[in-house]
């Protein structure tokens, strides 16, 4: 499904903030990709989306060149990827049904499909009784669950997410993390960038480590410090 | 495009544009002053043209022939004049009907006993298809033979045309920069309005809308303060009209006001249209290229 070789990206100011990664993620999986800020996290999920380009190597999404991809094709790559953001990204003056009706009408959605799919996305993260409400009107975790809500309401089937719980309190944080693992379940692919610790290590999920845009580790079932997580466990 | 979809874009258009009202009435007041300058100029343009192509039409070639030239000869030429294409019509003034003519003009002040013979020669008044060519008939015939002299108003022919000329590249020149301050205006209104909704662009592009989609809203907008201003400034122009020209009509009795309003209402709203048009385009575009 994402597939990267020998990815290396510097920005104009001459930060470099991935070398020479490879990395592959297969469909349907779900995966966390953790290390301190600024280890190049959010530069690797924007390299998918084509947000930036890599200075060097391959960047493959779905079948997809995405590195070499004409800039007219963006748009249709991204509408098979969906994307959350810490900071929500909902329009403040649109209500929770407009917000997620938005990413359907501004792709040209007919209005019958519309009205069919922004239901069906509600529903899944759990807020077809807020439809009418305004962001504002919303706690952290319903405003972080209708931005989820917009990412999904085109079926896309990879949905990434830039330190979804970052603003959110533990039980928020949990809530988003299970909704994060339904949709997953459903045969989405999600990636998920964070450095909540404790998540990780509850999840046992694919874990992969960045340390100074380098991959450190790569763990199936992993922890967010390497052999750390099982000396947390304390037995007894 | 379902009713839905456009009802979607039409909402979006109105909620922009309502947001940054103060921002668009600016915008639209400095349309409407471009266009009501633009409109007011045209119709003094159309104006001065009409009352020149007037003036121009009834110049005559005067061709005084020679004395030895009597009314048969002089028949002749009637049919020279007629084979040039150039030429509109010609009559015929024998050198008596001349003297009549004249005394009609004068009056009885005029007193002819005291002449002996008619001082007057046979002549001719011929009349061109196309102002241009008057010199150039005038010259033409006054090679012939029969033909004394010519005279034709040449000052006024000279002057007229190269006030036409003048004014039709003073004119678009103006037209020009007027439209380009307006454009300029609309842009910057635009780029306001782009800035203020950049989080909505961004989403937009996150999740996957065209350029040109992103695009269309922004230029509705623009070409909607286009078509404003000129609607204020057509209103404005049809109230000075009614003010000013019945006033002028008055004092300048030989000039008719004459001006097709419609063409021209029409041709301001296209203006208004195209500014608006082509300032968004170029405002959103400088955007979208990040």
């Amino acid at each position: 499904m994402i597939r990267l070789r020998g990815v290396s990206l510097t920005y104009p100011n001459g930060t470099r903030a991935l070398d020479d990664v490879d990395l592959e993620i297969e469909k349907g999986t779900f995966v966390f990709l953790v290390g301190h800020s600024g280890t190049g996290k959010s530069s690797l999920l924007k390299l998918l989306y084509r947000e930036e380009v890599p200075s060097r190597g391959e960047v493959v999404v779905d079948g997809i060149r995405v590195d070499t991809l004409r800039r007219g094709r963006v748009p249709k790559l991204r509408r098979n990827i969906g994307v959350v953001f810490q900071d929500f990204k909902l329009l403040s003056h649109k209500t929770v049904w407009e917000n997620v009706a938005f990413a359907l009408q501004v792709t040209g959605t007919r209005t019958r499909d519309v009205m069919r799919m922004v239901p069906r996305a509600l529903d899944l993260v759990g807020l077809s009784h807020k439809s009418r409400m305004f962001p504002s009107e919303l706690s952290g975790g319903e405003q972080q669950r209708t931005a989820i809500a917009r990412a999904l309401v085109g079926n896309p089937k990879i949905l990434l997410c830039d330190e979804p719980t970052g603003n959110l309190d533990p039980s928020n944080t949990t809530e988003i993390m299970e909704l994060l693992q339904r949709i997953n379940l459903k045969g989405t692919t999600v990636v998920v960038a964070t450095h909540n610790q404790s998540t990780v290590d509850r999840m046992r999920r694919r874990v992969v480590r960045l340390e100074h845009g380098r991959i450190l580790h790569d763990d199936e079932r992993g922890y967010y410090f390497r052999g750390l997580g099982q000396t947390a466990v304390l037995p007894g | 495009m379902d009713l839905g979809r456009l009802r979607f874009f039409l909402g979006e258009v109105l909620t922009n544009f309502t947001r940054n009202a103060g921002m668009q009435f600016t915008a639209i007041g400095t349309v409407a002053v471009t266009i009501v300058l633009l409109g007011a100029f045209l119709f003094v343009r159309d104006t001065i043209q009409t009352f020149g192509a007037g003036v121009l039409s009834q110049i005559e070639i005067a061709v005084y022939l020679k004395d030895d030239v009597d009314d048969a000869k002089a028949k002749d030429l009637a049919s020279k004049f007629a084979s040039d294409p150039r030429v509109a019509s010609a009559s015929y003034v024998p050198k008596k009907d001349g003297l009549k003519r004249m005394k009609e003009v004068l009056g009885p002040d005029f007193d002819t006993s005291l002449l002996t013979t008619n001082p007057l020669p046979n002549t001719y008044h011929v009349r061109v298809k196309d102002p241009d060519s008057v010199p150039n008939v005038a010259r033409w015939i006054g090679k012939d033979a029969r033909v004394a002299k010519t005279d034709y108003a040449a000052d006024t022919v000279q002057k007229l045309l190269k006030a036409a000329a003048v004014l039709g590249r003073v004119g678009l020149a103006l037209i020009i920069l007027l439209s380009l301050s307006a454009a300029i205006v609309i842009a910057n209104t635009i780029r306001l309005t782009v800035f203020a909704r950049r989080r909505e662009i961004a989403i937009m592009q996150l999740v996957g809308a065209t350029n040109m989609y992103i695009r269309m809203p922004f230029i509705a907008e623009g070409m909607l303060a286009g078509l404003l201003g000129a609607g204020l400034a057509i209103g404005v122009l049809a109230l000075a009209e009614h003010q000013v020209v019945p006033k002028l009509a008055s004092t300048l009795a030989f000039v008719t006001f004459h001006v097709n309003e419609l063409t021209l209402s029409l041709e301001l709203l296209a203006v208004g249209a195209a500014v608006g048009l082509i300032a968004s385009w170029f405002s959103v575009g400088r955007y979208l290229r990040t």
